[in-house]
């Protein structure tokens, strides 16, 4: 048996590697690299997929002794939780790459970054250590605030000091949780910290509440979030992509892996004061999505909004005392992560082809443009419809069964439905501010997607009506793990 | 199966060939429609034989379900047929429109979405169909997009419903909830408390498909979209998807919320009927009359009889879309709908009027025409109702009020200058005709109706029926022979704005949700400050510790280095040069070392 999770979350790395000793740098091979690199990076995990998952417990295990002497061991594994969250991040590396392929300025180093940064990713949400999860988790601070401070925009340097800072401060009080559960446990074995949770009482609120800060940051949760639009409105439009896709769902995986399984107890106990965050997330985001004309802001503060629906959706399940419904609501919050992460990702990808384009984004500078460029235009609306939760598309099964699920567990928390409607409204609002309407004659001789950009968007048109229409496919996987977690 | 897969699949198949090919939209939609008619029937038939279902995967534990009863075939065929004759009159209507593809396509879609709504057998398709009609009816309101106010009308109408699915959501979760099951059969047992809360919920729901007071303004505006697509959205679909939900969950209602209904829809009836009547726009006076005939229909739900709201539907569908069919052709002729220009358009075109004339006494309640049958229906379901005393006197205000503003538009479609003699429109004539001729006659199948239905209303000898009459032809004559000014007086200016109250939605809505979000970015603002000042004071701290180390860790360090090049100048006389005496340190450094290593654990 080829050990393809860890081919899968070195090749990129690897690739990264070689490209730095060829001795043609050109933007062209560079590019092919990159593409050829993710791309294979993409069939590994549709390999591991195939291989599947098992009920109850992790699958395809792969370990190496390390540091045997403090019980740390090179551990990766896979379950229904982790698994479309790989899926999801190498298909969006893929097609950042693809979409990375006008970049040309000190393209190499750029291409390096992002491949360190899928080895980050891939890593952090297979390694089933303790220590090799943190160090995969920190290790993407870095690629990311290279990204934002070497590529991005007007006021790059700020942002990517903010997130860097904002992010690894935030990541200290993981790393102390991780120790409790180490000192406590004596291994970095995550599958034996979820099986048996070796903290309880006080030591294991402490160690929730370490765990909620630095996850809180990272997902972003009210009133820690503040580093997301910055940081989304500065950084490249594959940065945009990969950290919204991919790297705010580090928090969300963290919530379920380590707060909701490590510490239970604790979790169930303050499940309301989390509940709650997730409800004012949802609906500030909302709000404050509703209060730009940044098209890129507006939608950075959606994913606040969205991401607050994922962490109601576990809080509602660790509140609920209905077996059924608590599944359902961790069914909902994975599926929201993945739909999050093709939906927004395809809105990145649209807002920042209008930006290469016309070298603006606010609402007002556009006008009538479906007429002149159809394709980004439907584009666009078909992701706004998706994001603000129409049925058919990706966020309605999700947002479905979180509220479903709320509803019928704590039915104070089910005003966050609220934000469905506001959503709705700042989407309709730039719809028809940006693509209806008489044309701004500034755009007249604004050209269409082109032929990589469709290959760019069309693969995430595609997911998010398949979701929509049928989740099975997603829902089933997610589901095999999410009917047999204990907690 | 066959039947049900026929008539989704038909018109889903054909709206996304149309959609992707971009030719042959006439043809391929018309045979998706004529498919998707034979289906509904075939489902008719086998229906009354015991129910067509189908399960197809959704959610775990929660499939999707599509069944067809005999009143979901009945609203199965309704759709189907008023789809295809408004398919017909499109045709015809939107020959010239060089985006024809996405017009055909986009209203197939809606057609697949009514479908999905009307079959639906468990609570998460009939939540995803509703969406999507809100959904298709958008982008058909906004089709004509780069004209003035079409993209606010289309925003308008999806939000507007939009907010009063929030009902539908929350009810369809308690019933799923309290019932453990998404399918919808199922849940109509549910009684007390939750059943109250579910019906109250829904009936939230219904008021913004169905437009009904106060949710009724953004009905008049989505006639921004073209004419057929008005016909549609009016008739069979998009409005009638509040009253078709609440009809479908009447068995639940307990009377609280029967109540509830019916006063909604009586105040409706009243309220919608006086704006219909001031109003200065030929569409916008039928799309208030929409508001109010869904009105009567909320009264028969509310009044425990769904099957009179039932058959009101059928044929307000037939009679409406015929209307606005008529609409417009006078639009076609005159390029414009206002009262002023359509003056004269009947009186031009009398083959036309004369549809539109039927339709128009239909819809007031002539008999023998298919209104008269439904409206008596519900006369009589009013007057048999507990809270009759409410209901009763809405429900005649109602009906005098349709026959005083159809025989307003009667008035000023005769009377005025004809014009020159407009040309023929074939294809149009066709599609109206067909759905007036269904206006006339359907009042025959109520009866058969009734009985497939498990339904028949109690006869009421002469009484209801002679009321009913009365009330319609003193509206007609009144709406023919007194001029709106002296029908409405004072109530007039209040009527012409719709009777908005404190600014209408957009002052309690719309504003205080701008309000909130400027808020919230008031506090983001200060947010981000307040980070920024936090990293500001720590890069205070770092440079006074820079200063500290310059004046006081720097000085000490010099200080100690000087120190030490004087201990070493000393040190020097130990270093001898000699092996074994630095060996001899070196182990005795390692013996400390060691001892101390070893007594740490005893020291601790």
């Amino acid at each position: 048996m080829l050990p393809l999770l860890s081919i899968a979350t070195f090749l990129p790395i690897l690739g990264g590697l070689v490209l730095m000793a060829l001795p043609d740098r050109s933007a062209r091979v560079t590019h092919g690299v990159s593409i050829g690199v993710t791309g294979l990076t993409f069939l590994i995990t549709l390999a591991i997929w195939a291989r599947g998952i098992v009920p109850g417990g992790f699958a395809q295990i792969e370990e190496i002794s390390w540091i045997p002497a403090i019980g740390a061991a090179y551990r990766l594994g896979l379950d229904g939780l982790s698994l479309p969250l790989v899926l999801l991040t190498s298909l969006l590396f893929l097609l950042s790459a693809i979409y990375s392929a006008r970049v040309t300025e000190r393209a190499a180093t750029y291409v390096v970054l992002m491949l360190m940064l899928e080895t980050a990713s891939l890593g952090t949400f297979m390694a089933l250590d303790g220590l090799l999860f943190y160090i995969f988790f920190e290790v993407s601070l870095v690629g990311m605030y290279f990204m934002i401070a070497g590529w991005g925009y007007e006021d790059r340097q700020r942002a990517a000091l903010m997130f860097f800072l904002y992010t690894l401060l935030g990541s200290l009080p993981l790393l102390l949780a991780i120790l409790g559960l180490y000192l406590s446990s004596g291994s970095f074995d995550m599958r034996v910290w979820i099986d048996a949770p070796p903290l309880t009482g006080i030591a294991a609120m402490l160690a929730l509440i370490a765990m909620l800060f630095t996850f809180a940051v990272k997902i972003p949760a009210f009133p820690v979030h503040t580093w997301l639009p910055a940081a989304h409105v500065q950084a490249p439009t594959a940065g945009s992509v990969i950290l919204a896709g991919v790297m705010l769902k580090f928090g969300t995986y963290g919530l379920i892996r380590f707060a909701l399984q490590m510490t239970p107890e604790a979790f169930t106990r303050a499940g309301v004061v989390i509940l709650v965050f997730g409800v004012v997330s949802a609906i500030y985001g909302a709000f404050a999505a509703l209060a730009q004309s940044d098209l890129k802001k507006m939608i950075a503060y959606t994913s606040v909004n969205h991401m607050g629906y994922v962490v109601m959706g576990v809080a509602v399940a660790a509140l609920a005392t209905d077996p059924a419904m608590r599944v359902v609501a961790l069914d909902g919050a994975t599926l929201q992560m993945i739909s999050h992460g093709i939906v927004t990702g395809a809105l990145f990808f649209l807002v920042g082809m209008l930006q290469d384009r016309a070298h603006v984004r606010d609402m007002g500078d556009f006008g009538g443009l479906l007429g002149q460029v159809p394709w980004l235009g439907w584009a666009f609306i078909l992701s706004a419809f998706a994001s603000l939760g129409l049925p058919g598309l990706a966020h309605f099964p999700a947002e479905f069964q979180v509220f479903l699920a709320t509803l019928n567990a704590q039915p104070w928390a089910v005003v966050a439905i609220l934000a469905i409607v506001v959503t709705a409204g700042l989407y309709l609002r730039s719809v028809a501010a940006v693509f209806l309407g008489e044309l701004n004659q500034k755009w007249a001789a604004m050209p269409d997607l082109d032929r990589r950009e469709m290959l760019v968007i069309v693969p995430l048109l595609i997911l998010t009506i398949l979701i929509g229409v049928a989740p099975a496919w997603l829902l089933n996987m997610i589901h095999t793990t999410m009917a047999s977690l204990s907690f | 199966m066959i039947f049900l897969a026929f008539t989704i699949l038909s018109p889903l198949l054909a709206g996304l060939t149309i959609l992707v090919l971009r030719r042959a939209s006439e043809a391929l939609g018309l045979a998706g429609a004529a498919l998707g008619l034979v289906g509904a029937l075939g489902l008719l038939a086998t229906a009354g034989s015991g129910d067509v279902q189908a399960v197809l995967t959704g959610l775990p534990d929660m499939p999707l379900r599509l069944i067809a009863t005999p009143l979901t075939a009945v609203l199965a065929l309704l759709v189907a047929t008023v789809a295809g004759f408004v398919l017909t009159y499109a045709t015809g209507y939107m020959a010239k429109d060089p985006e024809k593809p996405r017009f055909f396509g986009t209203l197939l879609l809606f057609v697949t979405a009514m479908q999905g709504l009307v079959l639906a057998g468990d609570w998460i398709m009939l939540l995803a169909a509703w969406e999507m009609i809100g959904f298709a009816s958008y982008l058909l309101i906004g089709f004509w997009y780069r004209r003035d106010g079409v993209a606010s009308a289309a925003t308008r109408a999806f939000l507007y419903t939009r907010s009063a699915d929030l009902g539908l959501y929350l009810g369809a979760f308690l019933l799923i909830g309290v019932a453990g099951t998404s399918e919808i059969s199922a849940t109509l047992a549910t009684t007390g408390t939750p059943a109250l809360i579910a019906g109250l919920l829904l009936l939230v729901a219904a008021m913004g498909k169905s437009a009904q007071v106060p949710l009724q303004d953004w009905l008049q505006r989505a006639m921004a979209g073209p004419t057929p697509v008005s016909a549609l959205l009016h008739s069979a679909t998009l409005v009638a998807a509040g009253a078709i939900l609440l009809i479908r969950v009447a068995p639940m209602l307990p009377g609280g919320a029967l109540l509830a209904i019916g006063i909604v829809g009586g105040v409706t009836a009243v309220v919608a009927g006086l704006i219909a009547l001031a109003e200065r726009d030929l569409k916008r006076l039928l799309a208030a009359s929409t508001s109010s005939q869904y009105g009567l229909m909320l009264v028969a739900v509310g009044a425990g009889a769904p099957v009179a709201a039932l058959l009101h539907l059928i044929a307000h569908a037939a009679i409406k879309s015929s209307l606005f069919l008529g609409a417009g052709v006078f639009q076609h002729d005159r390029d414009s709908t206002t009262m002023d220009a359509v003056a004269g358009a009947g009186r031009a075109r009398p083959g036309i009027f004369a549809g539109f004339a039927i339709a128009a006494l239909a819809l007031a309640g002539i008999p023998p025409l298919a209104g008269f049958f439904s409206k008596d229906a519900i006369i009589a379901a009013a007057l048999t109702s507990p809270s009759a005393a409410w209901l009763l006197p809405l429900t005649l205000a109602g009906t005098v009020l349709t026959g005083a503003y159809m025989g307003r538009a009667l008035r000023v479609l005769w009377h005025g200058d004809p014009g020159a003699k407009p040309g023929t429109i074939p294809l149009m004539a066709t599609g109206m005709a067909g759905l007036v001729a269904l206006a006339v006659v359907l009042g025959a199948t109520f009866g058969p109706l009734e009985q497939m239905l498990n339904a028949e209303m109690p006869e009421f000898g002469l009484a209801v029926p002679a009321l009913g009459l009365a009330a319609a032809l003193s509206g007609l004559a009144l709406g023919w022979l007194v001029p709106v000014t002296g029908l409405l007086r004072g109530l007039l200016p209040w009527a012409e704005r719709g009777f908005v109250v404190a600014g209408g939605m957009d002052a309690l809505m719309v504003r205080p949700a701008l309000a909130i979000a400027a808020g919230c970015e008031r506090l983001e603002r200060r947010l981000y400050d307040g980070v920024l000042a936090l990293g500001r004071a720590s890069l205070s701290l770092g440079q006074s510790a820079r200063r500290a180390d310059r004046d006081a860790i720097d000085a000490a360090i010099f200080g100690l280095v000087d120190r030490t090049v004087m201990l070493g100048a000393r040190a020097r006389r130990l270093q001898s040069g000699f092996i074994h005496r630095e060996l001899a340190i070196t182990t005795i450094g390692i013996a400390v070392i060691i001892v101390a290593l070893f007594a740490a654990p005893y020291l601790v």
